[in-house]
């Protein structure tokens, strides 16, 4: 009788270890990806994008150009809108401060030097301060007006047409093209194919990028199956390759910000 | 007495199968989800890798609407 107790109490050990075991397991594996996802709502998924190509100087440049295009047409709204509500007599002290320091934040932006190794960390805090101007303006001149008069601002502000900013927009479709003449050359590398009209066309206007994006996939596809193996592990490689460049950023920024955190603590 | 005995280690050898089983299922499940290579490659998966590789031209950033 002993002995059967002995072994029902050690069945009953090994169930509870192995039991508490998995559950540990489970619990750590959901520490983890809880952990994952606030660190993901920390950067946005736009911005870990725009940061892909940010380890190219083309891209950290193509991305400051976008950002200064972006505060350059909010910057006009926002003074087009202060100015109609001057001319209505409301108070626009706050609305101005805030003009005032998306001015400074442009000349920011227009500052950071695109080839510098710092550029992804500097281009994420300044998209955020524009983002948090942008959001403090809105809410300053909603809490002024009511529904009708913003939706006669935003109207009058659509038509806004700017040579600064089409001028901006010439300039990072430029950059642009550039940006993807230089993957097409890698491209075509890849494939063994030095397709230098193409890429002309392309740069000239005559051709668009879908069409050239449907010419790349057609040859790749009419490869035998190792070649075509091949080709694709290679662009996938560099693919993968920029989003873990962009994450390595991410993560650096995040531990200098833990960094700076635990400062502040001491 | 030998009856009861019997049974119950039939019961805990039955306990431990299941669990090896299990592991080693498991086990073999991860294993073949890293090392599996990407065995047919569809259009649409080069077309995307292609989509990715470029920037469209209108391509812009957006920092929200001030009104």
């Amino acid at each position: 009788m002993k002995k059967i107790l002995n072994v029902l109490i050690m069945l009953m050990i090994f169930v509870s270890i192995s039991s508490l075991a998995i559950a540990d397991e489970s619990e750590e594996e959901n520490e983890t990806e809880e952990e994952y996802e606030t660190e993901d709502l920390e950067i946005d998924n736009d911005t870990k994008k725009e940061i892909e190509i940010m380890n190219y100087s083309l891209g950290a440049e193509i991305r400051l150009l976008q950002l200064q295009k972006a505060i350059i047409k909010n910057l006009l709204k926002g003074e087009m809108a202060a100015e109609v509500l001057k001319a209505l007599d409301y108070n626009t002290t706050t609305l101005e401060l805030i003009l005032s320091e998306m001015k400074i934040l442009l000349e920011d932006v227009k500052a950071v030097n695109a080839s510098s190794n710092n550029s992804v960390q500097i281009f994420v805090e300044l998209k955020y301060q524009a983002k948090n101007l942008t959001r403090q303006f809105r809410e300053t001149i909603k809490d002024l007006l009511d529904g009708e008069k913003l939706n006669e601002i935003r109207e009058r502000i659509k038509e806004m047409v700017s040579e600064e900013v089409q001028n901006y927009s010439k300039q990072i479709r430029n950059r642009i093209k550039q940006f993807n003449r230089n993957r097409l050359y890698q491209l075509y590398g890849l494939i063994g194919e030095a397709n230098n009209s193409f890429i002309n066309e392309y740069l000239n206007g005559n051709i668009t990028l879908d069409q050239l994006k449907y010419h790349l996939c057609k040859t790749i596809n009419h490869m035998n199956r190792e070649r075509k193996y091949e080709i694709f592990s290679e662009i996938k490689k560099e693919n993968i390759k920029k989003k873990i460049n962009a994450q390595a950023s991410i993560n650096e920024m995040k531990n200098s910000e833990k960094g700076k955190g635990h400062g502040k603590g001491n | 007495m030998n009856k009861k005995i019997i049974s119950i280690f039939s019961l805990l050898l039955i306990f431990i199968s299941i669990t090896l089983a299990y592991s080693y299922h498991t086990y073999n499940t991860n294993e073949q989800q890293y090392n599996s290579p990407i065995q047919t490659i569809t259009d649409d998966s080069i077309s995307e890798e292609i989509d990715e590789s470029f920037i469209e031209e209108d391509d812009e950033i957006e920092i929200g609407e001030m009104v």
